[in-house]
């Protein structure tokens, strides 16, 4: 949001030598090394996340000696030697990371690896506190840090990277099909390939909810001859765009009124120096501030002013489940919890800023973007810029972190509009707090719940109304107000159930889709009574959780029946005996250490996979050529979490092939079909399913071509194909075979659309083909004269149905657990005040607990492989397991998260007062 | 905005005439992990910057009269690797360890810490408590200044027009003495002091606290010298009664503000806390040296 970024005139030749090789480059000395890494000499290897010396990823070595890159003026560095990621070899720091799954979205990998090599060139074999602190700048948001950790402990260990054979693909550790790419630099992320002679855009962006006029723009272009083009809202075809096309409230730039602090006005076109040097105070834009709407009990106020003049009572949407009657069986319960939960704004705080460059081709425009959803891009900016949708062509580049936060428009329709006028390419890269401020954010939530045991702890009802606060446009708020009700109550057996939820529109940036959409805040509420129950019938809390547990054949609240793939019980029972260790553990710390109290707390959690009713297909394509390249046509994009291995992995054990024979077409608009958006943690259960299909048809026709049966197996060694049937062996010459338009002689497809039907008024119906279950339990500290909560210790049970990659999906689960974390003890976004990396706090390798991860498997007969999903579920149960264990460490019930340290002392006072 | 002029000259009395003579604003570029951020968040705008890490007097630390001298330019990674700056005096060494992550820790300087004027920045509590002094060059020459005195508030300094601080200098340890620093932040590393709390203290050979000093940084305007705190210990064998009194001293002295780290209540709770827990460091140290 801040213009002083580049004042840099009065170039100098500064010469300095990277990656061994002697360079000058003329720049002015104030110029930050990063940049002139990136841009003057095209080491885009080196990545900024802040531009402030908080994230870490633009370390490099200077002398020897690791730095952040952002921090050094050019001029300091003359005569110095420089090296980055570029300039490490492949070697055994890098296998391990890539046998370790170190680097999901990869962005934080090229500083991880410098600041590993610094330490080990003089600590080769350092501890894991040695690790801890020498990386310890390094933010990652993607892996929970100890994949990392156990690379770095790793380096030089065994090779278990080996390409597992035929058919064994599945289950097996495979290394990720995209990894080397991401751990040499050359994986190109949004801001990475910009073409040279590219314009940029910058936004002016309100400083409050405000009315605005745009003043006579003729000094502004006078006084910056580089600056081409000014966008206002007039200048878009369609200025409004969505998540549901019935539901386009938003526009791509404020109409005369913006909304939140953060919302464009004006979008300037020009050369990239030119827009450095404008000022956003010379912007004639003038403000007049309205009554803005700020927190759910402003929205619902009965006076308050509405957010949007069409939507009265600042109301969104509502969904809701009613089964049973819960007000009846209110009075057959032996105990009742009740309570209401706050949960706070937060930020995805993905490494990777929004970033991507667009071009015009004749007729047609291209986008490269980091996305989670190349069809939806293609489509809203498509609507925005007035197109066809196949006029848009959406190429994603390596996605540097998304947790859902890059599943809505941002940079896609105003650089696609800014090329298309201009006939050249425009890039846009979002800085830090231009980011914060603008992108979208996990609902802050307020849910009132109530539930009821009987005297043996059986739940017998329970009632949840959860309101939303969703910002200034719907987004994805309608997916958050009908995916709670359904999760409202927790994975229980419950068969009187009334469950809400509502969103309401306020002043603030929209609140979107954040990994669990809704469920997470709501977990912490059915959590908390369910320790409560626990306690007033004195059961066990793990006890009375397997109790209750969902087991197959169950019905849901909205009167599903389950299936066979159902493994709370399981993983309940995974946890046991740690469990009652570490109640022991914790009554001998407390005994002896009266600084810190020790607790132990449990959290359970089920998700639904894939959207909430509506029908979200998946399509795969699969070709053979000619030299026997196998090309899988894969719509579904990899934003870290590992689906494009995940989808190799199915293919190759459907075909019967290496898995390294499978190569990939990925996200591209031109070239694969729509595999629907990468969340809901559905691509591995809906896409791999879809992949799988694809795998079979390939298969059926080749086995037709020799008129094989259906158990012959394959080989493919180049452009011979032999399909072996019994005795019979018969060789498929692929060069004699004919050719299609993509240059495929064979080809396969597959479609899966999970069958889900939708609910009625009640909320009764099938939303889901199948759910996620698992528990995990925390182990805490809290020094309860700080308030100050440290996690030691995770165990986290997760039914996946099928781990089609161990290390992946463990990946996945540590990744959930230090988000979960960071929603229980550190992360609130606050408009103006938390828009950068120093005052938004995210875990850092320090705050990470160690980790056991237990994978249940109760196969999902629909699944590939018997494979569901895991994304959103790894971060589900954390906080309410950490706040449990806060409680049993303090016996102070936490109702407001984030637990900050003052916030958890003044509970911990107020109990010491109300105790005497 | 007009090109930054940026400089870098190999001794204090040209780094000074350059200050002396700028126009505009002219800015002293230490690590730069203060500087640079300001300037990218366009709080500050320098016509003039003035690298002083080519000033090789500025990045050594060396025996000063039984004490140290510890050029301003020098990193805390070095400050951390000096084995005899650590057992004289480890509430500052471990005070300067704490800034910022490995990716900061060799450029950011203590110079830089103190001339930033940051009420929680970490080393100035843990100077003042060990009764630092600065070496503050001008274009009028050279002064003493007590290192407590070159703050006078957040961002505000007392150092004049061409004016920068070349060195801070440690005393001699007294005998029988000990430095703490421990600072609250809500993540384990990597972030702004809630509070920080810096203790120096002397026994006599009874075990009797003959000497202390107290300070507090973020919980007030700029870094607090409590001497209530002090008092509480000096004359007492540093027990339970004179913690508890250190402690209340200690919190009664906070003038906090409310923000997104803390509030007043729990900044003041903190400091009673904090300064307690340093005590106790230092007495131990205290008592075996
Ligand atoms: C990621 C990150 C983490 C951080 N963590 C901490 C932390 O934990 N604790 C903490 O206290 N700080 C922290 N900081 C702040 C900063 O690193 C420290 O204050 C550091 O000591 C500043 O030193 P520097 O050499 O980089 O100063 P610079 O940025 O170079 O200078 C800071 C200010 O002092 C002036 N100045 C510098 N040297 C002199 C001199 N000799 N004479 C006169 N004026 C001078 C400059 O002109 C400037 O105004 C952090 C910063 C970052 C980016
Ligand atoms: S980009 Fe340099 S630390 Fe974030
Ligand atoms: S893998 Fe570290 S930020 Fe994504």
């Amino acid at each position: 949001m801040n213009d002083a970024t580049a004042p840099i005139a009065g170039a100098e030749a500064i010469a300095f030598t990277v990656n061994g090789r002697p360079i000058t480059v003329a720049a002015a000395p104030a110029k930050r090394l990063a940049a002139a890494l990136r841009d003057d000499l095209g080491l885009t290897g080196t990545k900024v996340g802040c531009d402030a010396g908080d994230c870490g990823a633009c370390t490099v070595l200077i002398d020897g000696a690791q730095f952040c890159s952002c921090l050094v003026p050019l001029g300091r560095i003359a005569g110095s030697e420089v090296t980055t990621v570029e300039g490490l070899e492949f070697g055994p720091l890098q296998a391990a990371f890539h046998r370790h799954g170190a680097a999901q979205c990869g962005i934080c990998a090229p500083g991880l690896l410098i600041a590993a090599t610094d330490l080990l060139r003089h600590t080769p074999a350092p501890t894991e506190q040695e690790v801890a602190d020498a990386l310890g700048g390094v933010l990652c948001r993607c892996t929970g840090y100890r994949k990392i950790v156990d690379a770095v402990l790793d380096v030089g260990g065994d090779d278990g990277g080996k390409v597992p054979s035929s058919g064994a693909a599945v289950g097996a550790r495979t290394v990720k099909v995209d990894g080397i790419a991401k751990l040499t630099g050359e994986a190109r992320f949004g801001a990475d390939a910009v073409p040279t002679g590219a314009l940029w855009l910058k936004a002016v962006r309100a400083p409050y909810p405000a009315r605005f006029t745009v003043g006579e723009l003729g000094p502004l272009r006078a006084a910056h001859p580089g600056l081409v083009r000014v966008l206002a809202a007039a200048d878009l075809p369609c200025n409004a765009f969505g998540i549901y096309p019935e539901l386009r409230d938003q526009p791509v730039l404020a109409d005369g009124l913006a909304r939140y602090r953060g919302e464009a006005v004006l979008a300037l076109v020009g050369d990239r120096d030119s827009l450095a040097l404008v000022d956003a105070g010379s912007v004639p834009v003038s403000y007049e501030p309205i009554q803005a709407v700020h927190g759910l009990d402003a929205a619902m106020a009965k006076d308050a002013p509405r957010v949007q003049a069409d939507k009265p009572g600042n109301l969104l949407v509502e969904g809701g489940v009613v089964s049973g009657d819960a007000d009846r069986a209110w009075a057959d319960c032996a105990a009742l919890a009740e309570g209401v939960f706050e949960t706070s704004a937060v930020e995805h705080a993905y490494i990777e800023p929004e970033a991507g460059w667009a071009r015009r081709t004749g007729d047609r425009i291209e986008i490269h973007v980091s996305t989670q959803t190349p069809y939806m891009d293609r489509d809203e900016t498509a609507h925005v810029l007035g197109l066809a949708p196949d006029q848009v062509r959406i190429v994603p580049t390596t996605c540097g972190g998304g947790f859902g936060g890059k599943l809505d428009l941002l940079v896609q329709p105003l650089i696609a509009r800014a090329a298309w006028l201009e006939g050249r390419p425009v890039a846009w890269v979002l800085d830090r707090p231009e980011s914060m401020a603008a992108s979208t954010k996990r609902h802050a939530a307020r849910i009132t719940a109530r539930i009821g045991a009987d005297d043996e702890g059986r739940l017998r009802a329970a009632s949840v109304d959860a309101v939303f606060d969703t910002g200034a446009y719907a987004s994805w708020g309608p997916t958050v107000a009908g995916r709670v009700p359904i999760h409202g109550c927790g994975p229980y057996r419950l068969a009187n159930v009334r469950a809400r939820g509502r969103a309401y529109f306020t002043n603030t940036a929209p609140a979107g889709a954040f990994r669990g959409f809704g469920v997470p805040q709501t977990a912490i509420a059915h959590e908390a009574l369910i320790d409560d129950l626990a306690a007033s019938l004195n059961i066990d809390r793990l006890e009375i959780r397997s109790r209750n547990a969902l087991r197959p054949g169950d019905r849901t609240a909205t009167g599903q029946v389950l299936g066979d793939s159902v493994g709370l019980a399981a993983c309940l029972e995974a946890l046991l005996p740690d469990w009652h260790a570490a109640l022991a553990e914790a009554e001998a710390f407390n005994a002896a250490d009266p600084r810190s109290r020790r607790g132990v707390g449990i959290g359970c959690m089920w998700y639904g996979i894939g959207n909430t009713a509506p029908s979200n297909p998946s399509t795969m394509r699969l070709a053979l050529s000619r030299d026997g390249t196998l090309t899988l046509y894969n719509g579904a994009v990899d934003i870290g979490q590992g689906s494009s291995t995940v989808l190799a992995q199915v293919v190759a054990d459907t075909l019967g092939v290496p898995v390294d024979r499978v190569r990939m077409v990925v996200g591209d608009t031109d070239r694969t079909d729509d595999a629907g958006k990468t969340s809901a943690s559905r691509q591995t259960f809906i896409s791999g399913r879809a992949a799988q299909l694809a795998g079979e048809d390939l298969t059926q026709r080749i086995l037709r071509l020799v008129n094989a049966g259906a158990d012959a197996s394959l080989d493919l060694d180049g452009p011979s194909l032999t399909v072996t049937d019994g005795g019979a062996r018969h060789r498929i010459d692929l060069t004699a075979l004919p050719e299609d338009a993509d240059g495929a002689v064979l080809a396969g497809a597959g479609r899966f659309d999970p069958p889900t039907t939708p609910l009625d008024a009640d909320g009764q119906g099938t939303p889901y083909a199948t759910y996620a279950f698992a528990a995990q339990m925390a182990v805490v500290d809290v020094d309860l004269a700080l308030g100050m909560t440290r996690p030691v210790y995770i165990h986290a049970a997760h039914d996946v149905g099928r781990a089609i990659n161990p290390t992946l999906t463990e990946g996945q689960i540590h990744g959930g657990i230090a988000q979960g974390l960071g929603l229980a003890l550190m992360e609130e976004y606050l408009p103006g005040r938390t828009e950068n990396l120093h005052d938004y706090l995210i875990p850092t390798f320090c705050d990470m607990p160690g980790i056991t991860v237990t994978l249940i498997e109760q196969a999902e007969p629909l699944g590939p492989f018997g494979a569901k999903g895991v994304g959103e579920p790894a971060l589900i149960p954390t906080a309410p397991a950490i706040l449990g264990a806060i409680r049993h460490a303090t016996g102070v019930r936490v109702t407001r998260v984030p637990a900050l340290p003052h916030r958890l002392r003044a509970a911990i006072r107020d109990m010491e007062r109300a105790n005497g | 905005m007009n090109a930054i002029q940026y400089e870098a000259p190999g001794s204090v009395e040209d780094a000074v005439a350059l200050l002396a003579q700028a126009n505009g604003e002219a800015r002293v570029l230490a690590g730069g992990t203060d500087l640079l951020v300001q300037m990218r968040a366009g709080l500050v705008r320098p016509g003039l910057i003035v690298d002083v890490k080519k000033i090789f007097d500025m990045t050594l630390i060396a025996p000063d009269d039984g004490g140290f001298r510890i050029g301003a330019a020098t990193c805390g990674e070095r400050i951390g690797a000096n084995n005899s700056l650590r057992a004289a005096w480890p509430g500052v060494v471990e005070a300067a360890k704490l800034i910022g992550s490995t990716q900061i820790q060799s450029r950011a300087t203590i110079g830089g810490n103190l001339c930033n004027a940051s009420p929680a920045a970490d080393s100035v509590p843990a100077i003042i408590a060990a009764g630092g002094t600065c070496t503050v060059a001008g274009p009028d020459g050279r002064r003493d200044v007590a290192a407590g005195d070159i703050a006078t508030g957040p961002g505000q300094t007392s150092l004049g027009k061409g004016e920068m601080v070349v060195d801070i200098r440690l005393p001699a340890r007294p005998p029988r003495s000990g430095s703490a620093y421990l600072r609250f932040i809500p993540r384990t590393e990597m972030d702004i002091a809630v509070v920080g709390a810096g203790v120096c203290l002397s026994l006599d050979e009874g075990g009797v606290c003959t000497a202390a000093r107290v300070t507090l940084g973020a919980v007030a305007p700029k870094v607090l010298v409590v001497e209530a705190a002090a008092d509480a210990l000096i004359g007492t064998p540093v027990d339970e009664t004179a913690l508890q009194a250190l402690a209340a001293a200690a919190s009664a002295a906070c003038e906090p503000i409310d923000d997104i780290r803390g509030t007043v209540e729990f900044r003041t709770k903190v400091a009673g806390v904090l300064a307690r827990r340093a005590a106790g460091i230092a007495l131990e140290r205290a008592g075996s040296n």
